[in-house]
């Protein structure tokens, strides 16, 4: 559906988008993901082409649009601030795209209708943007954009300006509708939980660079990059160093001198050093010893407790640390508290190699 | 909740502020009845009055002063006055409102200086700036000089003394005041709307005419009103730069006081130039009221 | 507390001082602008420790108006002839006391009893000038007489005439041989088609300085005042300056002093002072007028006497304005409607 090639985008002396390549399938969710001046921003305004790349080619159905402007393009943006005319009623600002497109009226009244019965905005279609909730109007901006029908709808952090439990319920009704219309959704945020919940595949950027592209779960459990592995969800990282292969382990040793069994096929023969990550979840904790590859005796420095989770600072003989999180299940039964002596599990598969950097 | 309103109103703290208010308007409103409400006033009472042979203000009613307001002659004054403030007013809009909207889509930086330029002008004498207008157009004037060097025409045109030099005249003492209020109104314009209206397949034309201009109307009506109705009474430039050849309804009206002798035929003018303008203002008025937003 | 109490009253007093002095010190002189050389005043505070406050107008009109509102106290003033004369009429001028004006002999018998005061006991005559025509000879070759010269076809959009509805409506009347101040409706309705092919000609109407378009080269011809055509014979003499043969304006200026002057006996002085013949010399070397007083012209320049626009060669008898009253306002319909009929 979307192919963006080489491209690259500067202003000034600061490259904001560096050598981009991604293809973006028809019917996808795809979000692009990264910090605040990652380039995620400025390469989705080249696909609305409010921005034209200094060098690549974007593609949108096959057709080169690298140069093409934004009204001559069949991609509709959801804006951050929703964009929406003040001066039009909410009937007005969903119809405008059809008038610009010159649709019949009776057909736009119809097609308004519909999509005024999608975003459940029955009743405000005579209100001005300015006697809408937030919610509501976000709702309308949503509207305003998918009833011309675009091949593309592009989402910049639509949802950032709503309250937590709003948020909430509008990724539901975004994921929800999206696979309703069938449409392409480019969907820009910063948040990585929303990325998570939403997308078919994510697109992690930092600094104008695609870092990497995976589905959710790919991008969560194999990240690529200690950026990847850090920015989504939480991660311990630890420099490693290589010690012995066999075929079914390598050996690395870690800071504090411990050594650690990870898969040969996330440690590359010849590979020296290297960062492993493994999420807080990954590490079993528990006070009798536990079955896994790798087991540790540690001492619990601190704990805080997170109602349906404990979160753990764990120290190891030699002075490695490692957070943990484990379910706050029985409280009774056994009770991990500062100061105790715990044995520590980690699984070869939750173990995961990242490129230093 | 319900009883709350009752007793604020009861307790003497909830009526210091209105008496403040007052206190603080009270510069304001003095102000206005002193320079503005007094003085027409007078105009009004003046405008019904006759005078002696010294010129002097005789308090004798008559309607005469407004039977010759409707003289065909200041009629046809009057139509060609609002004739050339029209045009000025829409060659105001049509160069002032690219301006406006340069200068409000810069950095700060660069749209502070900018108004600094487009205010500078000011710090100079209106008539001073008019006469180096009359320098530029003469017959051996700077224009003509520049066009002759370069061979563009083979002899002077004749641009001073004509409408044509009226008009520019008109239009340049009045373009900062559309420029301005423009400006004010742009500078407020969220882009991310004028983007939002290219992504819905507005082209330049149609983003300018739905959008850019209804959300710049308060600007728009501002400069109008600024540029307008002060082009109308306008009669410095007809007199130094039209030649004083056409009659604009301010030189009859400056005629009346300064060399005519009659104070009451000029209140009666006057009279009647401030009722349009406030038909202006309530029409223009009007026309905001219907957009609530603005 | 008590100071604060005090403070306005010390105000008052101030106040009340400064007027006191003011009026013995100080003369309130009402005149037109660019008229009277600031040299003339400051040698006068000099002599006599007097402080002149001049404040100017640009109309007779606008001085008369401002007059009659009262307000403003003035010791003298300085009205054309037309307005003295109403003045007079309504009473509103001091009669002069000659024995404080030994000075007044030096002025030309001419300029003396004119119609304005045919007594003789108002007003003194400050300068005087024609209404007459100025020719570009360079690019005019042909003569130019009188109106009818002017006036021709051949001369459309070459001509700059004084924005002044009654110095037109005259120059249309003389060509008619009607007297210039037989302002009556038959005789303006006479004039009507006279003046309506005059301005289908005129580029440019002017009063306050009809020498700039002429000088600029815009225009080549012009009814002017002397004064005007006077500077632009010293600035080049290819300007002529002619009298119309059909008749010609001449307007006197006079000084006068009006009902409610505080400070008589320094506008006397200052009156003096004016008559001298070197002040007057003085005045006309900066202004070159027509000067009415006849020892001051022995004192100018030969240069000075021959520029034909300060005196110039008398071919008719010159006329002076009247007071004409409302009728000023048929002129001023009459020329409203030509000019937006043009």
């Amino acid at each position: 559906m979307i192919e963006i090639q080489a491209v690259t985008k500067r202003f000034g002396d600061y490259t904001a988008v560096n050598d981009i390549n991604l293809h973006i399938k028809a019917g996808e969710f795809i979000t692009l993901l990264g910090p605040s001046g990652c380039g995620k921003t400025t390469l989705l305004r080249m696909l609305s082409g409010f921005e034209t790349p200094d060098e690549g080619l974007i593609r949108i159905g096959g057709e080169d649009v690298t140069h093409l402007a934004p009204y001559r393009r069949n991609v509709n943006q959801v804006f951050q601030s929703y964009a929406l005319f003040p001066h039009m009623t909410v009937r007005e600002n969903i119809g405008f795209g059809l008038r610009m497109q010159k649709v019949a009226a009776a057909e736009a009244a119809k097609r308004i209708e519909e999509v005024v019965a999608l975003v459940a905005l029955q009743g405000f279609e005579d209100r001005k943007p300015s006697q809408l909730s937030g919610g509501q109007r976000q709702r309308v901006a949503l509207a305003r954009a998918i009833v011309p029908r675009p091949s593309v709808l592009l989402l910049d952090e639509p949802l950032s300006a709503l309250d937590a439990k709003l948020r909430g319920q509008m990724q539901i009704e975004l994921k929800r509708l999206q696979k309703h219309l069938g449409m392409t959704f480019v969907f820009v945020t910063h948040d990585q939980e929303e990325a998570l919940t939403m997308s078919d595949r994510i697109a992690v950027f930092n600094k104008g660079r695609l870092e990497q592209l995976g589905t959710a779960t790919e991008i969560y459990h194999q990240p690529r990059t200690a950026f990847v592995a850090d920015f989504i969800g939480e991660a311990n990282l630890l420099p490693a160093e290589f010690v012995a292969r066999t075929d079914t382990t390598v050996r690395v040793r870690i800071e504090g001198g411990l050594e650690l069994n990870v898969s040969p096929a996330q440690w590359p023969a010849g590979l020296q050093r290297a960062l492993v990550s493994v999420r807080p979840e990954k590490v079993h904790v528990s006070k009798k010893p536990v079955d896994c590859e790798n087991v540790f005796e540690a001492r619990v420095e601190e704990e805080l407790f997170q109602g349906a989770l404990d979160r753990l600072l764990l120290q190891f003989t030699g002075g490695t640390r490692l957070n943990a999180v484990v379910a706050n299940e029985s409280a009774l039964l056994e009770a991990i508290h500062e100061g105790d002596r715990v044995w520590c599990g980690l699984h070869t598969d939750d173990l995961v190699v990242v490129r230093t950097e | 909740m319900q009883a709350l309103p009752s007793t604020s109103a009861n307790s003497p703290h909830a009526r210091r502020p209105r008496v403040w208010g007052w206190v603080l308007l009270a510069p304001m409103i003095a102000w206005l009845v002193l320079f503005v409400i007094l003085p027409m006033v007078i105009l009004f009472v003046y405008s019904f009055c006759t005078r002696d042979d010294l010129g002097r203000v005789v308090f004798e009613f008559t309607f005469d002063n407004y039977r010759r307001v409707g003289d065909p002659i200041y009629l046809t004054i009057l139509g060609r006055s609002i004739a050339y403030a029209a045009l000025t007013t829409v060659l105001c809009i049509a160069l002032g409102y690219p301006v406006a909207w340069f200068i409000a889509r810069q950095r700060e930086a660069v749209r502070n200086t900018l108004l600094l330029l487009v205010m500078i002008p000011f710090w100079t004498s209106f008539l001073i700036r008019t006469y180096a207008w009359i320098t530029i157009l003469k017959g051996e004037g700077l224009l003509n000089g520049l066009l002759l060097a370069v061979g563009f025409i083979p002899e002077p045109l004749t641009l001073l003394y004509t409408p044509f030099a009226v008009i520019i005249g008109l239009v340049y003492a009045y373009l900062p005041f559309m420029i301005l209020p423009i400006y004010g109104s742009a500078e407020k314009l969220d882009n991310a709307l004028v983007e939002a209206a290219h992504d819905l397949g507005a082209g330049p034309v149609r983003a300018f005419s739905e959008v850019i201009v209804p959300l710049t109307w308060p600007g728009i009506a501002a400069g109008v009103l600024l540029v307008f109705v002060p082009a109308i009474g306008m009669f410095a430039i007809t007199d130094l730069m039209g030649g004083a050849r056409v009659p604009m309804i301010g030189n009859i009206i400056q005629n009346q006081f300064s060399k005519a002798f009659n104070w009451p035929f000029g209140a009666a003018l006057g009279v009647v130039f401030t009722f349009m303008f406030i038909l202006a203002y309530a029409l223009i008025q009007r026309r905001g009221a219907r957009d609530p937003h603005s | 507390m008590k100071l604060l109490r005090i403070l306005p009253l010390l105000v008052l007093a101030a106040v009340f001082a400064t007027v006191a002095r003011a009026a013995d010190k100080e003369l309130n002189l009402y005149a037109w602008s660019e008229y009277i050389p600031q040299s003339v005043l400051d040698d006068f505070t000099k002599e006599t420790g007097i402080k002149v406050n001049y404040e100017t107008f640009a109309s007779g009109e606008e001085m008369l108006a401002k007059l009659l509102a009262g307000g403003s106290r003035y010791d003298l003033i300085q009205p054309p002839d037309y307005i003295a004369e109403a003045l007079i009429k309504n009473k509103l001028l001091i009669a002069l006391d000659y024995k404080k004006l030994p000075n007044f002999k030096n002025l030309l018998p001419e300029f003396t009893k004119m119609p304005h005061d045919p007594e003789q006991k108002f007003t003194i005559p400050y300068m005087a000038g024609t209404v007459g025509i100025v020719v570009n000879t360079e690019k005019i070759k042909e003569p130019v007489t009188g109106y009818k010269d002017l006036f021709q076809k051949k001369y459309k959009d070459r001509i700059v005439v004084l924005d002044d509805g009654r110095e037109l409506v005259v120059a249309a009347l003389y060509t008619l041989g009607i007297g210039l101040n037989d302002i009556t409706p038959a005789n303006l309705e006479k004039a009507r088609p006279v003046l309506a092919d005059w301005f289908k000609l005129i580029k440019l109407f002017d009063s306050d300085s009809p020498k700039t378009a002429l000088l600029n080269g815009d225009v080549d011809l012009g009814l002017v005042w002397g004064g005007e055509g006077a500077i632009l014979w010293n600035e080049d003499k290819k300007f002529q300056y002619i009298l119309p043969s059909e008749g010609a304006h001449l307007f006197v200026d006079i000084l006068a002093i009006p009902k409610g002057a505080r400070n008589q006996v320094a506008a006397h002085k200052f009156l003096d002072y004016i008559l001298r013949p070197e002040v007057s010399a003085a005045i006309s070397e900066e202004f070159p007028y027509t000067n009415p007083n006849g020892e001051a012209r022995k004192l100018l320049k030969p240069e000075q006497l021959a520029n034909p626009a300060s005196y110039p060669k008398i071919v008719k008898k010159l006329d002076t304005f009247r007071h004409i009253g409302e009728s000023s306002t048929l002129i001023d319909e009459l020329v409203t409607d030509l000019k937006n009929a043009k």
